[in-house]
Parts: structure tokens; C-alpha cells; sequence
């Protein structure tokens, strides 16, 4: 043991862990390893530090009881509400403006009258000379729909 | 509640040290026990199931805050240096005087900061409470064998970041 490195023992278990024997052997290396011996240091200051830190315990707050009970209570009321209504309760805002939005296109689109289109006028006579003559227009017409439209221009250049 | 509320506060100090994370931490426990209260299924001990609870509830807590960065020797306080400085060679087995604990306390807390929060748990029962690989296995829900890796790795970080210490405090 004098000759072997104690790191793996001081890494190994802490120091109040180990029997006499081993401490006594660990110790006696120590002397004579300087890179033991700050080992051996290291791990002792180590382990102070670490006992003094599991001594620290925090003490509950006098009003520690009421506020976990306080807690209790408002998740208890949470819970107690059936699942659909608080499903309601969060998407009541969106489901009402969605509401009024199509209410609102509704009385748009079928109570309101539509507005008057310009030039509707002219789409009563469909079929120009021009069209008719030079076949443009969509529809086939009758020989007496292109002579009527013909003659109904010259009256009115007349 | 009253009954438990040392266990619990117990095991969240390992933990914290800010009042507030510790509470927070204990009330959560408490409405985590309320609300899974159903699982118990009666076969350990109330408190065992608590502190289990407890554990896993910390653990959480402190994974999902920041980690802090390495800790380097300009970061001792006056008070830390002087305690280090007066440690006198042991044999490994003393306590520190009451009034030198809190500061060995936050020494220990600034050089646990660096690892992970497991391995702070498993260092602080084995090493701090003396409890057994058994023990610990048995609140933290892990193998033997992981907890005493976690041992061997959290001592072996810790004593590095110690002798570190020691040294550049021997030549500054």
C-alpha cells in the first residue's frame, strides 16, 4: 500500500468510511506522495465542506401551512369545474367574435340591397352592328335578330 | 402535513438554500402527493413514498435552472479563504465548528454547482448524511451501481476543484 496511489481510495468511499487500517495506510503514503498528500487534502476539506452543507436544513415559514392549503384549494376548484365548461370559459371570447363576424356578412349579404351597377343600361341591347356583322357575338343569332338590329341603328343615327 | 413537513423541508434543503426555492419546492411536493395520493399503493412507508417525491420534485427543479458557470478561486470570499486557510491537517474525521459551517456551506454549494444535479444528490446523502448506496438507490429510484458511479464521479470532481483551490491559493 506505501508504494500504490491512494487517489482511487480517496475516490472511491469518503474518509469517515474507511476502517483504521485503511486510514493509517492512506495516511502513511500520504507522507511521503506530495501529489497524495494534496489529494488526501483535497478530499478531506471536501468532505468538511460537504457535512456542513447536509447540516443546513431550512425550517417551514409559520404561514407555510396556510399557503400549500390556499394552493390546495384553488387546484381543488380547478378541477371541480367539468371539463367542458372550462373548455367554454377559455374560448367563450373567440366563439362569440366569430359569431358576430358571420352575423355581420348575414345581414350584408341578404337583408341590405345589392347597389346599382353603372351602365346596366346598355347591356339590355347585348348585340352591337358591329358584332352581329362581323360575328363577334356569342350567341348564334336569327336572320330577323341581325335585320332588326341593323335597322333599329339606322333609326336611331336617323 | 405538519407530520412530514420536516422530511420534506429536509430533503428540499439538500437542494436549496434560498428560502423561497426551498418552500417552493416543499409545496409542490405536497400537491403532487395530494394529487397522486391514489398511487400509493401502501407497500413502503408513507414517508419513503414522500421522500421520493420530494427527491424527484428537487431534481426537476434544479435541472431546469441555469447551471452556473465553473467555479474559479477568484469567486472565494474572504470569509471561505480565511475558513480554508484555518482548516488544520486532520485525519479526515472532524466537524466544522457551528460557526464556520455556513461558510463551509457556501463554499460547498458554489463547488456542488458544478455538477450535475444527480450527482450533488447522491454526494450530499452518501458523503454528507452518511446514508447507504441502499438508501440512496432506493429514493432516487436509480441501480446501486449508477449511484455509486455518481458517487465516484461527484467525489472525484469535488476533491479536483478542492486541490485547484488549494493550489492557487498556495501560489497566488
Amino acid at each position: 500500500m506505501k508504494d500504490k496511489h491512494i487517489i482511487e481510495i480517496l475516490d472511491n468511499a469518503s474518509i469517515a468510511r474507511l476502517s483504521e487500517i485503511e486510514l493509517n495506510e492512506v495516511q502513511l503514503h500520504a507522507r511521503d506522495c506530495a501529489s497524495c498528500r494534496d489529494a488526501y487534502e483535497a478530499a478531506r476539506l471536501s468532505e468538511l465542506v460537504i457535512k456542513s452543507r447536509a447540516q443546513v436544513t431550512i425550517e417551514p415559514s409559520p404561514f407555510f401551512q396556510t399557503r400549500v392549503l390556499a394552493a390546495l384549494r384553488e387546484q381543488q376548484a380547478v378541477e371541480s369545474v367539468p371539463a367542458m365548461v372550462r373548455l367554454w370559459n377559455s374560448a367563450r371570447a373567440l366563439v362569440a367574435s366569430m359569431a358576430v363576424t358571420t352575423a355581420a356578412l348575414a345581414v350584408l349579404s341578404f337583408v341590405l340591397p345589392a347597389p346599382a351597377v353603372a351602365g346596366d343600361d346598355q347591356t339590355v341591347s347585348a348585340y352591337s352592328a358591329e358584332s352581329v356583322i362581323l360575328g363577334q357575338g356569342s350567341d348564334e343569332l336569327s336572320y330577323e335578330q341581325v335585320l332588326s338590329t341593323i335597322y333599329a341603328e339606322e333609326d336611331e343615327a336617323r | 402535513m405538519r407530520r412530514y413537513s420536516p422530511r420534506v423541508f429536509s430533503v428540499a434543503s439538500r437542494f436549496f438554500r434560498q428560502r423561497s426555492l426551498v418552500e417552493e419546492a416543499a409545496q409542490e411536493v405536497f400537491l403532487k402527493a395530494y394529487t397522486q395520493l391514489g398511487s400509493f399503493e401502501g407497500r413502503g412507508s408513507f414517508e419513503g413514498w414522500l421522500t421520493r417525491i420530494a427527491t424527484n420534485t428537487c431534481l426537476n427543479m434544479l435541472r431546469s435552472s441555469k447551471r452556473r458557470p465553473e467555479f474559479t478561486v477568484s469567486d472565494l470570499t474572504d470569509d471561505e479563504e480565511s475558513w480554508l486557510e484555518q482548516q488544520p491537517a486532520g485525519d479526515g474525521r472532524e466537524h466544522a465548528s457551528v460557526e464556520n459551517s455556513l461558510v463551509a456551506a457556501d463554499l460547498a454549494d458554489r463547488l456542488l454547482a458544478v455538477l450535475p444535479p444527480e450527482d450533488q444528490q447522491a454526494l450530499l446523502m452518501i458523503d454528507g448524511e452518511e446514508a447507504s448506496i441502499k438508501e440512496v438507490a432506493e429514493v432516487t429510484g436509480w441501480s446501486e451501481s449508477k449511484v455509486k458511479v455518481r458517487a465516484f464521479r461527484a467525489r472525484r470532481k469535488l476533491r479536483e476543484a478542492m486541490e485547484k483551490l488549494l493550489n492557487h491559493k498556495e501560489r497566488p
